[in-house]
């Protein structure tokens, strides 16, 4: 708790209520003259349809949005008290997003699942996920930075798998899309009745957990030695968040952002003590949700029923959380470097030409083979179609890697990547904005825009979280609320119906369909200078990720290194973001599927991760062309279906060396 | 103290962090080609002093460095000259020994000179005189503390610089890893003429194994001078504030302090 923040939880709840209950009855006003509004919350008269509205609309959309954002308040807050996290929510653990996946199965092979009520298959897949998530963080004790790597995982496949079951069968899921954006509006009051008497048992639930939970802000093995049994309490809560997460999954969809930055906010406004914590956070995140989905309304006018709330939560809740970062006092650990020891393979030049054969052979197997009208076909008459897309993938791929490993060193964080961190979405961003307001531009306008989108997140994360060498959590949760505003604001441009949304919706999923000959050659030409940049760059490499105090000891001032490490990044993550869209994950991946392969130092890591992004994306690409003929599965997306096992099966299997 | 031209000489130093004085104001001057311990209570401003000494941290105040102003220091030149290790070392960073202790010769390659056949010859050189030639194929984390420690002393022997600069060295040792480590760094300061000056939190090991001692207390200079005038209970009780006792060790010819 900051000492200049006299801020208490009390004085940020309350004067976020005051906006939110302005809005509302600014809003409300415009509907129904004040005098009316008792006797039509109370006694509506059916003869007016605007005080049908207020009582069967306005009223319990309200409602909802106050039930929900507490309950989401209240899991973020259980979830983040019973890993000591501060960076758990339902989002960030996979929670979410597993219970969406669930839904989207239950609606397509077992309807009669949904009648029993949505909320329980929206349980179980949470529940699933985030076992899955802990079962994967198990071996390194729940350390705080990897339950958050395998919640982003699992997450991001969850969110792949549910998007490719959308795109082949369209028809059955479209509802499923615009609610699981998290759209609040309502027809009458069934949704708040159901949700407020088991919001209120889930807080009594919490109460009980107060004090176990007070115990478990201790080291587990205090807690033990105190009579505690530790995997039974963080069970208990857990299964709780995953109940109340599935709750809201199942009866409005998905609502990000509230149950990460409710629990943090009341932590930075001062509340200390669990039972505290717990109670100002379920207020805190009700308000919020309030305050965001009176803002949708307002803004959006006419609109408000069409635009998901869920995914302008974000432009209330992000901005707040890069206020608070600076002042949130994280559990300062050492810096925890790349990640563990691994074994070391005698020849890193073997691994790196089995490597290089492999990319070949693909980039072949790409070139030549193909599913058509008659079967699989071997040829080279297509050539002229497939190389633009199959270099541009190879080319995006080669340069996200190349961002996401020289961002991981930079930042000292293993989960760093251009994706991760808000510099695609920055990238998206300068992109769109260029796009919609200068009526033609070329290639090269683009380009620049993209750019500097990517500089400004870049800078903007820096920025934030400096001297981040010894919190790499505040780097992310920097990364997460600039990439969660970003994509808000373009969620917002979109649903403007605007022609050239659907085209940036084609490209925000990562398709190389459209892709040029002059964009394949411009990509591979940014990708190759990108390679030949690497040895320059790889001495500072190397010494980066050591920390400003031991860099800056052996002659290499960090301000120096950063200027020139964060350019190129930038400039990287624009190209290919242009290429390939803002959503591939590759460079996430690619840099640990490297590192797990045994490569440490800079040069070889970054040169082998170059490979394996680009033997990613061009599997990708070649899988997404034929997998389901005649359809195209963007190459983004199936770049994310291929990696991310790879990476989970490596998470589980890691161990200390 | 020895009679070798100062290392450092600091005029009026001082650091402020939210309105609080946490060193200074200092005038001091330190001596070079000695091992020179720096002493003092929590928060006494030791740590502070050795960073703004290695340019981690600025300050108020003049400090110069042979002479020449801190700032006026190119960052490679100052780091031929003067090597820095924090207190805390970081971890993960999957390095083999070898590849760490070579990292200690970019002041003097840069980011694309050749790593040549002369800096070949001062790693091994460093490798051998800190006992890692054994271990100069094992990864860094997977070294015992004692070791890990001797590693990151042999990156800053390797650096050819002709000042060390410790923060705390030895705080996270046993007993005989801390004599260990400090024999070492004595030898190097004698052998090799470098100029130590290293923040230590014991002051019986700082009186046993360096030549000079400066104690600070409050952030300010309380006492300085040759391990005997410093270990008696006047001095001590001046540095810790609370009643101090000396004792010798008639076998060893060792002294030691103890809290009465």
């Amino acid at each position: 708790m900051g000492e200049r923040l006299r801020l208490g939880p009390a004085m940020l709840v309350g004067g976020l209520a005051l906006a939110a209950l302005g809005m509302s009855a600014a809003t409300l006003a415009l509907r129904l003259p004040p005098a009316l509004w008792i006797d039509a919350l109370a006694s509506p008269d059916p003869s007016d349809v605007q005080q049908m509205l207020v009582r069967y609309s306005f009223a319990p959309r309200l409602a909802t949005s106050l039930l929900c954002g507490g309950a989401l308040g209240l899991a973020g807050a259980l979830l983040q008290l019973a890993l000591r996290n501060p960076l758990a929510s339902p989002t960030t653990l996979g929670v979410s997003a597993g219970a969406n996946l669930a839904l989207a199965m239950a609606m397509l092979w077992a309807p009669g699942l949904l009648a029993v009520g949505r909320e329980w298959t929206a349980m179980a897949g949470g529940l699933v996920a985030a076992l899955l998530v802990l079962g994967l963080s198990w071996r390194r004790r729940l350390s705080p930075l990897t339950v958050v790597l395998a919640g982003m995982v699992v997450s991001l496949y969850c969110g792949a798998l549910a998007a490719m079951l959308a795109l082949f069968n369209s028809h059955y899921l479209a509802g499923l899309f615009i609610w699981g954006g998290g759209s609040l509006s309502q027809q009458d009051w069934t949704i708040a009745q159901f949700l407020a008497p088991r919001l209120a048992l889930a807080l009594l639930a919490a109460a009980l957990l107060v004090r176990p939970l007070t115990l478990l802000t201790l080291e587990d093995d205090q807690a033990k030695g105190l009579g505690l049994s530790v995997p039974l309490i963080r069970l208990a809560a857990l299964a709780l968040a995953v109940a109340l997460t599935g709750l809201i999954v199942g009866t409005v969809g998905v609502i990000g952002f509230i149950g990460l930055a409710a629990p943090a906010l009341v932590t930075v406004a001062g509340a200390r003590r669990v039972g505290a914590r717990l109670l100002w956070s379920t207020l805190l995140g009700a308000v919020l949700l309030w305050l965001a989905d009176q803002s949708v309304q307002r803004l959006a006018g006419d609109f408000g029923e069409m635009l998901p709330t869920g995914a302008i939560t974000a432009l209330i809740g992000s901005p707040l959380l890069l206020w608070l970062i600076p002042r949130l006092r994280l559990t300062l650990q050492p810096p925890a470097g790349l990640g563990e020891a691994v074994r070391r393979p005698g020849r890193p030049l073997l691994v790196l030409a089995a490597l290089a054969l492999l990319l070949a052979a693909l980039v072949g197997l790409s070139l030549g083979v193909g599913y058509g009208l008659e079967g699989w076909s071997v040829s080279g008459d297509l050539l002229e179609w497939r190389w633009p897309r199959a270099l541009a993938a190879l080319a995006a791929g080669i340069l996200l890697a190349c961002a996401g490993g020289m961002l991981q060193r930079m930042t000292g964080n293993p989960m760093a990547s251009p994706e991760v961190l808000g510099v695609s979405a920055g990238a998206a961003f300068g992109l769109i904005i260029a796009m919609f307001t200068l009526n033609e531009i070329g290639r090269a306008a683009q380009l620049g825009a993209a750019t500097l989108g990517a500089l400004l997140a870049l800078l903007a994360m820096l920025a934030l979280a400096r001297g981040s060498a010894a919190a790499p959590e505040r780097v992310l949760l920097v990364g997460i609320a600039l990439g969660a505003m970003f994509d808000a604001l373009v969620t917002a441009l979109m649903a403007g119906g605007d022609p050239r949304a659907l085209l940036l919706l084609n490209w925000m999923t990562g398709s190389t369909y459209a892709a040029t000959a002059t964009d394949a050659v411009v990509a591979l030409l940014a990708a190759l200078a990108s390679l030949a940049a690497l040895p320059l760059l790889a001495r500072w490499l190397d010494i980066v990720p050591l920390g400003g105090a031991i860099s800056a000891a052996l002659g290499l001032p960090p301000r120096r290194s950063n200027h020139v490490l964060l350019i190129a990044t930038a400039a990287m993550t624009a190209v290919a973001t242009l290429v390939i869209g803002p959503l591939t994950f590759v460079g996430l991946m690619a840099p640990h599927l490297a590192r797990f392969l045994g490569l440490q130092r800079a040069l070889p890591q970054l040169v082998a991760a170059a490979l394996i992004g680009g033997i990613l994306m061009v599997a990708a690409d070649w899988f997404g062309r034929t997998a389901a003929f005649p359809w195209q599965i963007p190459a983004g997306l199936t770049a994310t279906f291929i990696g991310c096992p790879a990476l989970m099966w490596l998470l589980a299997r890691r161990q200390r060396a | 103290m020895p009679d070798e031209a100062p290392l450092f000489e600091i005029e009026e130093a001082r650091f402020t962090a939210g309105g609080r004085t946490l060193l200074g104001p200092l005038s001091l001057s330190i001596p070079g080609g000695a091992c020179v311990g720096l002493i003092g209570h929590n928060g006494s401003g030791k740590s502070t002093l050795l960073k703004m000494l290695a340019r981690q941290q600025p300050g108020e105040g003049a400090i110069r460095f042979r002479g020449r102003a801190l700032a006026d220091w190119g960052a490679r030149a100052f780091a031929r000259e003067v090597a820095y290790l924090p207190q805390a070392t970081p971890t993960g960073s999957g390095l083999l020994v070898r590849e760490l202790v070579a990292l200690g010769r970019y002041p003097w390659h840069g980011a694309l000179g050749r790593f040549g056949a002369a800096d070949r010859a001062k790693v091994a050189e460093a490798l051998a005189l800190t006992g890692l030639d054994r271990l100069a194929e094992r990864v860094v984390d997977t070294l015992s503390g004692g070791e890990r420690q001797r590693a990151w002393i042999a990156m800053l022997v390797a650096q050819d610089a002709n000042s060390l600069l410790l923060d705390e060295p030895i705080s996270a040792l046993d007993i005989a890893h801390q004599i260990e480590i400090l024999s070492m760094i004595r030898d190097l300061a004698h052998r090799r003429g470098i100029g130590v000056l290293a923040v230590l939190h014991d002051v019986n090991m700082a009186a046993r194994f360096c030549d000079h001692i400066i104690a600070l207390q409050g952030g300010r200079l309380i006492a300085q001078g040759p391990p005997a005038e410093i270990l008696q209970p006047g001095p001590l009780e001046a540095i810790y504030g609370i009643p101090m006792g000396v004792l010798t060790a008639p076998d060893a010819g060792l002294s030691f302090c103890y809290a009465r």
